[in-house]
């Protein structure tokens, strides 16, 4: 059933695009959808690789992190910072930014969220909520709410004849796939993400077989903020960001997660790259497609939650 | 192996309520080490909560958990584990999309090297002749299958306590004879303490030294399999007045 919706939510905007004579079918139009499915996977591959951490935070501790795309914006300054004021490459930054990050969701974890979790859900929605609220204005009242951009890599690949992405896009997505990969085999093949995976599908049962799930927690908030503020640099060096950025980014990966079910990583992973390919396609086939995206992906969102509430991959019961 | 007067674990008065019903209360034995003891009594008498609370699942209102001196009582389940104290569930708790040699290595202590803890889970599934199904996720195996899995499972840290809650249900006579086998194998060769919760008379009549009978939240008899059968209390628990 949702094969077959997804199969309609993508042949729509081409239904749209041919009755708004926005689709040629000629041999400039159709290398210009190339590009455009190229960039969404490459975006999509960006917002897989926070949605995961967003994921994991659901699936070991069923706590919903609305502070997560916040990370994801504190990534975005912490980049900045690193290359303006220390003269670093954003990326080669991640050599201690990422360390920092992970340094900072495990202590989030043990000083706030342990207190909570396995309580009432409603408590931890509203301390992450409190908590990204808090980051807002932390940064904001150091770096205001203007908008910040890092020049970084400005050019572009000539793939082919006709096809051509920009370089720091390609950039971004090369990194987000080795993280997302090294992440995946962290949790398929290390003992302590084999006791990640295990605390995610029943934390009774792994306590019982000795797994301090409690050290678990901090690991899995550590790593989830890393992967956020990593997301955040590969952000940064291709879109302009301010305080207030954070918000969208949690929402995207909600959509995300929705999608390829709460709990999934592979899931995550592959509606990160449908989400923004199917953002693509609006934008570029629907007239003023810019602005119909983000109803979209969240009529995208509604409708998933409605036909099958455990995404792609979820789960058949949370 | 042991010393059959050797005690391996003390439960001293332990209570534990949920709101007016008293699940546990006031139920004291000594578990003799190195023996396969059976903990029997009416479905509600206390019997699995009694293994929560010695394993920290649960937490007890009051009483103790005395383990190598030490009182274990509201430790976390994970502590108790890690010293040596391991239990199944009545109803099969595998990691259903974790592989059998996952599920094996998700209960080694992160203090032994991984090498070792391999060789472990090799060497047990083999004991429980899963090695065949090594790789195969827990969710596709049999209920039995599954039984074997958990048994194994936790087998792999070498405790000294293990606590089976119903063994028996749901498992064909074969793989019974099998599962009973294995037990016999660790208190008589290695000197394993096992207390067994189980329904089936067979079972704890034919394989448990020493059985405790417990009736609404207390301990009403102990002694041989004999004695039980004929102790007064105990029928009138099972069978009502007459």
């Amino acid at each position: 059933m949702l094969a077959g919706f997804l199969v309609i939510a993508y042949s729509l905007p081409f239904a749209i695009g041919i009755y708004t004579e926005n689709v040629f079918f000629d041999r400039q139009w159709l290398a210009d959808l190339a590009t455009v499915v190229l960039n969404g996977v490459m975006q999509g591959g960006v917002y897989a690789m926070f949605a995961v951490g967003l994921t994991m935070i659901f699936g070991v501790m069923r706590i919903i992190n609305v502070a997560h795309g916040e990370m994801v914006m504190l990534g975005a300054y912490l980049s900045w910072m690193s290359f303006f004021w220390l003269g670093f490459d954003p990326l080669l930054a991640m050599v201690f930014t990422l360390p920092i990050a992970f340094g900072l969701g495990w202590m989030i974890q043990k000083f706030l969220l342990n207190a909570v979790v396995g309580g009432p859900e409603l408590t931890p929605l509203l301390m992450t909520f409190g908590l990204g609220l808090a980051m807002i204005y932390a940064v904001e009242a150091v770096f205001t709410t203007d908008f910040k951009s890092i020049p970084y890599a400005p050019d572009s690949f000539q793939l082919t004849e006709t096809i051509v992405v920009g370089k720091s896009r390609l950039i971004s997505f090369v990194m987000a796939l080795v993280i997302s990969v090294g992440v995946f085999m962290f949790l398929k093949k290390h003992r302590i993400g084999k006791a990640i995976r295990a605390t995610s599908q029943n934390a009774d049962v792994a306590m019982v077989c000795g797994i301090n799930i409690y050290g678990i927690y901090m690991v899995t908030s550590g790593i989830s903020a890393a992967l956020a503020v990593a997301g955040g640099v590969l952000v940064s060096i291709q879109f302009g960001f301010n305080p207030e950025t954070g918000i969208i980014y949690t929402l995207q990966a909600f959509a995300i997660i929705v999608l390829g079910g709460r709990g999934h990583y592979i899931g995550a992973m592959i509606g990160g790259v449908m989400l923004a390919v199917m953002e693509s396609l609006i934008s570029f086939m629907l007239p003023n497609g810019t602005a119909l995206v983000e109803i979209a992906a969240y009529g995208l969102m509604i409708f998933v939650l409605l036909i099958r509430p455990r995404g792609l991959m979820g789960p058949k019961t949370d | 192996m042991a010393e059959t007067n050797e005690i391996a674990l003390q439960v001293k008065d332990l209570k534990k309520h949920f709101g007016g019903i008293k699940a546990v209360d006031g139920c004291s034995f000594d578990l003799p080490k190195g023996k396969i003891s059976g903990l029997i009594g009416p479905n509600g008498s206390g019997k699995t909560t009694i293994f929560n609370l010695m394993t920290g699942v649960l937490g007890a209102d009051s009483g103790e958990v005395v383990y190598r001196g030490e009182n274990i009582v509201n430790l976390r389940p994970y502590q108790v584990f890690n010293k040596g104290i391991s239990r199944t569930f009545q109803i099969t708790r595998i990691y259903r999309e974790m592989t059998v040699f996952e599920n094996m290595l998700s209960a080694s202590s992160m203090r032994v090297p991984e090498s070792e803890a391999r060789e472990q889970a090799e060497k047990l599934m083999e004991f429980v002749t899963l090695t065949p199904l090594r790789g195969e996720y827990g969710g596709n195996l049999s209920y039995g299958q599954q039984k074997l899995l958990e048994f194994a499972r936790a087998l792999m840290t070498d405790p000294e306590i293990i606590l089976l809650d119903e063994p028996a249900a749901g498992v064909n006579r074969t793989l019974l004879q099998n599962l009973l086998a294995h037990i016999h194998h660790l208190q008589e060769e290695e000197g394993k303490t096992i207390l067994i919760i189980e329904h089936d008379m067979n079972v704890i009549m034919n394989h448990c030294e020493k059985i405790f009978v417990m009736d609404y939240g207390v301990k009403i008899a102990e002694g041989l399999p004999d004695e039980i059968q004929n102790n007064e209390y105990v029928i009138e628990a099972y069978f009502g007045h007459k």
